[in-house]
């Protein structure tokens, strides 16, 4: 992901977005309420921005182009651009679409239900990765944000890595777990970390050849859904997930706790570290509300977007699309 | 006999060519019950018939204008009708509501949804709009693809769907609500599509699809095994969309509210009235037959190998009764019907004329097989629109605990539900409408619905537990389980004892230990030989599931694999090749 990355070489601006739905029991085929897009905006007020969409599961820039927003969604990879112009990129052959990511050299890549797929020439054409994997179920997907060809995948049965992209696959890590996110830190490039269905944290430090579980994982047997790099810190990591809501470590990613106090329930999907506010980090509770924290999780209080369901929270730098 | 013969297709050929005369009666009844409404309840679907019979178009055009510039919503259930509308215009609606219903379609964004039948309504929509307008670019449409580009996906879309479908199988086969989502946009497609490939194919995936349903229609009731259907008409076998489509296609059941607006629609496309050969094999139940078909699932996207599983289906029927059955396990999430009895009923309005069992499985691994919900949230995601879905009590579904052999009338069900199992007991559905109802000593129950005897025999103790809105639920909490069910009709056995004696001669051996096994001779001479998790044995010959065929009867018959569909009445044979594009019909010379 380039949240963290694109932080580091910004000028000290950047805007939170948020993909999700406030409609509760949405179904396909019934109304739906503000969904989709919000930014928050420098008043502090969300605004839910473009079109109304049920399904939005990530988002990514390619590297010095945040004016340009790319989002993973249920009918597939839609383009807005900075007039926010919304173009879907993909056809009828991908569908539900779980992660995307930007990497080295402007790739793209996405991982959908049937396996993952990369672009060399921003999102115009796009081309299969999968071949080679046991399972194809493309939960997750990160391009190295510094070495061009290496991506990182996560499926049913664990984490597979690939330096040729996608040309052949080594398992990597959690085998046997359904993987559900990875990041790569913006501050190390070697150090990666990854979350699973019930099989708890692992981390990698080489790059994400190999990743291994933590010891003392808070996290095993719940569901973890996102990771978030400190990008003002670069010893503090945060995951969240179903159960444990947040938990951060301080000495990156060995040691986890749980900070939960103010949240109202510790269903947590996404985390997102405020670039320009060190310590602040936003939690997205399941039905309730966004959270906020200034000192980086030990307290939190409600910041807008009441009943929501937010999947993913991105810092964009200012500027970005509409 | 030969001269019986004679004169029972004479009967069927006659009441064929009234109900022919008829079809159009019903479409235009249809039509008009629809569009003569007040103008404060006009909707789409009244403004669309308004259009068709080109009648109170002013208040149409006003309530159109009204629900565009409102909050928009429904995704592919608004673009069908959008779609009708559209085309239905034909110069009656100004130029200001048409300029309105173009901008629709670049304000609003309907998702494409995760199944098929969203995506054939919402492809179909794409590529008759596109069509409409075939010089828009991108700025005019709402995913910024110009007109030609979703033109060509959608065309690219529906024509692998026709050809998995007619290879492999409906992934969504034989839904009692469904089927009237897939007739619609093929009733478009055939109406309003000017590549005269599209439109021909189109016309024979519904005489595919109706030719589908009328081998299994028992006086209009869709009989089951289905891929989806709810949780009313499972038991109130009538109540719903197959009922629509079997009243205006086949003019059989009654004449129903709609209960979805699809008959509809497909009326308003002008969709066809099926040939006479698909209306015979709907309507004649002179000879019992047994009809086999295969499917597929709905996509698997995790936990397989394949992202289709095979689904091997038997119906028996008469001209009084069905049994139905798919060979068990989860097939499809969430709105799976497995197996049952269902009886004829003069008059099936509010008429539970149905029995079965099953095991209410729920879990987060069926639904993360077919779904991408997340595991915390997929169960309340799915139990908020399907309500029964999480309950223990419930009546629909599959299970993987469940297999399932059927021979002609009988059928059995055997059950072996892993301890910590989420409801962990069996449900057997007994219908208000029963009739005859004994418990017999020997642990056989035996009874009457409508013009049928239905012998059940539970395999493990069970209770009775009473079911909100009639019948009793039996239930049965043993892990080790099954059934036995065997159906004659009426006209076989002079009275329940008759038929009691005769079922209690039958040779019937079972145990539960370590795995369900039954050996049962059938009514009808077979000896069904099936132990859980292995193939069944039916006269000492396993059943040959590679052989399945796609259909195979007496009426429709189809080899797996290849997309031809061979349909054979009273001499007429009447082919379908999807390879060819190509329908053919003959009728064989006459013998003297």
């Amino acid at each position: 992901m380039w949240i963290a990355a694109a932080a580091l070489c910004a000028n000290g601006e950047h805007r939170l977005h948020a993909l999700g739905v406030t409609t509760k029991g949405w179904v396909v085929g019934a109304a739906l309420l503000p969904s989709g897009v919000f930014v928050k905006k420098s008043g502090g007020a969300w605004v839910n921005e473009g079109y109304r969409h049920p399904l939005l599961t990530a988002m990514a820039w390619l590297p010095g182009k945040p004016d340009t927003l790319f989002l993973a969604a249920g009918d597939g990879v839609i383009r807005i651009d900075a007039q926010g112009r919304w173009r879907v990129l993909t056809d009828e052959t991908v569908t539900e679409l779980q992660d995307i990511s930007a990497g080295a050299g402007g790739l793209l890549a996405f991982g959908h239900t049937t396996g993952f797929q990369v672009s060399e020439d921003g999102g115009a054409t796009w081309r299969e990765i999968s071949a080679g994997l046991p399972r194809r179920y493309g939960k997750a997907v990160r391009l190295d944000r510094l070495r061009k060809g290496r991506v990182v995948i996560g499926t049913e049965n664990g984490f597979y890595v690939s330096d040729n992209l996608g040309g052949s696959w080594r398992l990597a890590g959690a085998a046997g777990f359904q993987a559900m996110r990875v990041e790569q830190s913006p501050h190390d490039a070697s150090l990666w970390l990854a979350v699973t269905q019930r099989g708890g944290i692992f981390r990698s430090t080489d790059g994400g050849v190999t990743f291994e579980a933590t010891a003392r994982d808070p996290a095993a047997g719940r569901n973890l859904y996102d990771i978030a790099f400190d990008p003002t810190d670069a010893r503090r990591i945060a995951v969240c997930g179903w159960g444990p809501g947040v938990l951060v470590s301080e000495d990156g990613g060995v040691t986890w706790e749980a900070r939960n106090r103010g949240l109202p329930r510790p269903d947590v999907w996404s985390i997102a570290f405020d670039p320009d506010k060190p310590g602040r980090l936003y939690a997205s509770v399941h039905e309730d509300a966004l959270y906020v924290s200034e000192d980086a999780g030990r307290t939190w209080r409600a910041d807008g977007l009441p009943g929501s369901i937010i999947l993913k929270m991105a810092f964009v730098p200012a500027g970005g699309a509409k | 006999m030969k001269r019986l013969a004679g004169l029972t297709l004479a009967a069927v050929i006659a009441s064929q060519s009234l109900l022919a005369q008829d079809y159009e009666q019903r479409r235009r009844r249809l039509i008009e019950k629809m569009a003569r409404v007040e103008d404060g309840k006009l909707h789409y679907h009244s403004i669309a018939a308004r259009l068709w019979l080109r009648e109170g178009i002013p208040g149409a055009e006003k309530k159109l204008r009204e629900l565009l510039q409102g909050d928009v919503s429904g995704d592919m259930f608004w673009m069908f009708p959008m779609t009708a509308i559209a085309y239905l215009d034909r110069g009656q609606l100004s130029d200001s509501a048409r300029a309105l219903m173009r901008r629709s379609w670049k304000t609003y964004y309907p998702f494409r949804g995760d199944t098929e039948n969203h995506w054939l309504l919402y492809y179909t929509s794409m590529y008759l709009m596109a069509q409409m307008w075939p010089e828009m670019g991108g700025e005019g449409w709402f995913n910024g693809k110009s007109s030609k580009e979703n033109l060509e996906e959608a065309r690219r879309w529906i024509e692998s769907w026709v050809k998995l479908t007619t290879t492999k199988g409906q992934g969504e086969y034989d839904c009692t609500h469904y089927i009237g989502v897939y007739l619609l946009p093929l009733s478009y497609l055939a109406a309003w599509a000017e590549d005269p490939r599209m439109k021909k194919q189109a016309s024979m995936m519904i005489e595919w699809i109706a030719a589908d349903f009328a081998v299994e229609s028992l006086d209009g009731i869709y009989v089951g095994s289905h891929a989806r259907t709810d949780d009313r008409q499972v038991v109130e076998k009538w109540r719903g969309v197959s009922a629509d489509f079997a009243w205006l296609l086949f003019g059989q059941g009654k004449e129903t509210p709609p209960f979805g607006g699809y008959s509809l629609y497909y009326a308003l496309a002008d969709g066809p009235e099926p040939p006479a050969i698909i209306r015979a094999i709907a309507t004649d139940r002179s000879r019992p037959y047994t009809h086999l078909e295969k499917k597929r699932t709905r996509n698997r996207w995790r936990f397989n190998d394949e992202l289709h599983g095979q689904v091997y289906k038997t119906t028996y029927m008469t001209k009084d009764y069905a049994v139905s059955s798919d060979q068990g396990g989860v097939l499809q999430p969430v709105q799976q019907h497995s197996w049952d009895v269902t009886w004829r009923v003069d008059d099936p309005e509010g008429v539970h004329n149905t029995l079965f069992s099953l095991h209410p499985y729920s879990g987060m691994v069926e639904l993360e097989e077919y779904f991408t919900f997340s595991p915390d949230f997929g169960t309340e995601a799915v139990w908020r629109s399907k309500t029964t879905y999480d309950s223990p009590d419930k009546l629909l579904g599959g299970s993987p605990y469940e297999k399932i052999v059927q021979s002609e009338d009988a059928v059995i069900a055997l059950y072996d539900i892993p301890p910590g199992t989420r409801f962990p007991h069996i449900n057997g559905f007994f219908s208000k409408d029963l009739q005859e109802f004994v418990e017999d000593a020997s642990g056989w129950i035996f009874c009457r619905g409508g013009r049928t005897w239905i012998a059940y025999r539970p395999l493990a103790p069970h209770v009775w537990k009473p079911i909100e809105g009639g019948g009793r639920r039996l239930f049965s909490p043993y892990l080790k389980n099954g059934t036995v069910v065997q159906a004659a009709g009426m006209d076989e056995f002079p009275n329940l004892d008759a038929f009691r004696k005769a079922v209690l001669a039958l040779p019937l051996k079972f145990s539960l230990e370590p795995a369900p096994r039954v050996e049962f001779r059938t009514l009808r001479g077979r000896m069904i030989e099936f132990a859980y998790g292995q193939t069944p044995r039916i006269d000492g010959r396993p059943l040959d599931y590679a052989g399945w065929p796609a259909f195979g009867g007496p009426f429709l018959k189809g080899k797996a694999g290849e997309p031809r569909l061979v349909m054979t009445h009273g001499g007429v044979r009447r082919v379908l090749d999807f390879g060819t594009l190509t329908v053919s019909e003959s009728r064989a010379a006459r013998t003297k």
